[in-house]
């Protein structure tokens, strides 16, 4: 059964008042609480330089190296509080990422971060600072970094909608000469992209050639470049008849 | 690296935690459903007692009732840790359990019921415990959703829904078992949290209660 409730406004006055002055102090002290959780974000500090860390690390540069990217990789978890991206300085950011990857240049944690964690960023810009970090990585070391190279192009082409820019990478992959070992689908990016640009014909002559030159021996890849080729033909014939309708 | 003595001590005083926390919930909840089941509100309010008194009397007795469950915890930890921590540890969660206690006590004296009251209670207290993780994910989903009107939405109402739960600063902190920090701060700022909390539940409280009819 339930219970009978008198109005509100039948309540004593001074509990009526109490009430609504501790709900407004409730409220003000949740939001200056929230102010300080944002000013309480420790800034990340910039980098000393990499001669320092080497003299530090008494031989055990790779070492280092590896602690100072996972003290990085921790930075947003400050005193159990996980604080957002947005809040960390991508220049500085950059500058920890090239330091260790000075350090530590045969390893793939600092370019493995900047792909797969701190891309996740909304900001196009900063977004733009991590492609082009990744880019810089690839062109010391194509054979380590190409995975990351064809991710940045991805993150271009989907998160960043410039297609230009993600084109410009994967030529950057497809160009490599054979002697970089990556599979093929890594160099099929451009033809790929330049299909999306509607960009047919540069797009079936790479086909043409990459069948031609024997370079393609796996038979599904075969088939798959085959494919690709009768359907941008089709493309490229009915946009031309579209262009003469 | 790997310091096995903080962690066996940090996982000692959060299972206390959570464990005190249940049982403090439960014997508040049936201390008031007692009060309703055998009628005695309609007993009291024969008597020359305010409302107010009431509540006030609860309140009271929450704290006794936090305390002699705190002071072996805190014991505890004493010998597990530090004088320090386990001085810090008792009234952190002192602080905690009473929050707690009032929610409690509001939840029982609006729903009259155990399982509900007991329900409604953990349902506030975990919500303001993940309450840092579910605005981080909700405001990640925002930009993995391209700004999507639904998330937004999700975003603002959860962003409203937290002022009126207690912030992650109401709370014990364990990470006092692993680093050194400033602990009277963090109890300052802990003891300021839930004064302000309390004395908001304690005046919905007393809304609901004198707005409750009883037949005399």
């Amino acid at each position: 059964m339930r219970r009978g409730e008198r109005p509100m406004l039948l309540l004593p006055r001074p509990l009526l008042l109490g009430f609504l002055l501790l709900f407004a102090f409730q409220l003000l002290h949740h939001h200056a609480g929230r102010a300080q959780m944002a000013a309480s974000y420790q800034a990340l500090d910039k980098p000393l330089s990499a001669g320092v860390y080497n003299g530090l690390a008494l031989g055990s540069e790779q070492l280092l190296g590896y602690l100072l990217t996972i003290r990085l990789q921790l930075h947003d978890n400050q005193a159990g509080q996980h604080f957002r991206y947005s809040l960390i300085d991508y220049d500085v950011l950059l500058d920890w990422l090239e330091l260790v990857s000075t350090m530590n240049p045969g390893g793939e944690y600092a370019t493995l971060l900047a792909s797969r964690i701190y891309s996740q960023t909304g900001d196009a810009d900063r977004l733009r600072q991590i492609l082009a970090f990744i880019e810089r990585r690839f062109d010391e070391n194509p054979q380590l970094h190409w995975r990351r190279l064809a991710e940045a192009s991805l993150l271009a082409k989907h998160k960043l909608h410039d297609l230009e820019r993600a084109l410009q990478m994967a030529e950057k992959i497809a160009r490599q000469p054979a002697s970089v070992q990556m599979p093929q689908w890594a160099r099929d990016f451009r033809f790929l992209l330049l299909a999306e640009l509607n960009e047919f014909e540069s797009a079936i002559a790479i086909i043409q050639a990459l069948l031609q030159s024997k370079a393609v021996a796996d038979p599904d890849e075969k088939r798959f470049l085959e494919e690709k080729l009768t359907d941008f033909q089709q493309k490229l014939l009915d946009s031309q008849q579209k262009a003469i309708n | 690296m790997i310091n096995g003595d903080a962690i066996q001590t940090a996982f000692v005083a959060d299972f206390l935690r959570y464990s005190l926390a249940l049982l403090a919930l439960l014997m508040i909840a049936t201390s008031v459903a007692e009060d309703y089941e055998f009628r005695q509100f309609e007993r009291l309010l024969t008597m020359p007692l305010a409302r107010w008194q009431y509540i006030a009397a609860q309140a009271l007795v929450i704290a006794c009732l936090c305390m002699l469950l705190t002071l072996p915890a805190a014991l505890l930890i004493s010998l597990y840790g530090n004088a320090a921590i386990g001085l810090y540890w008792g009234s952190a969660l002192w602080l905690e359990l009473f929050l707690l206690g009032i929610l409690g006590l509001l939840a029982i004296l609006s729903l009259e019921k155990i399982p509900q009251a007991v329900i409604f209670s953990l349902a506030i207290y975990l919500l303001a415990k993940f309450s840092n993780l579910i605005s981080l994910m909700l405001t990640e989903s925002v930009k993995f959703s391209d700004g999507s009107v639904a998330s937004r939405v999700i975003e603002f109402i959860f962003g409203a829904i937290l002022y009126v739960i207690p912030g992650s600063k109401a709370f014990a902190e364990n990470d006092v078992f692993f680093a050194h920090y400033d602990l009277i701060a963090m109890l300052g700022s802990q003891i300021a949290s839930v004064s302000i909390y309390a004395l908001f539940l304690l005046a919905v409280c007393l809304i609901d209660f004198y707005r409750k009819e009883f037949n005399l």
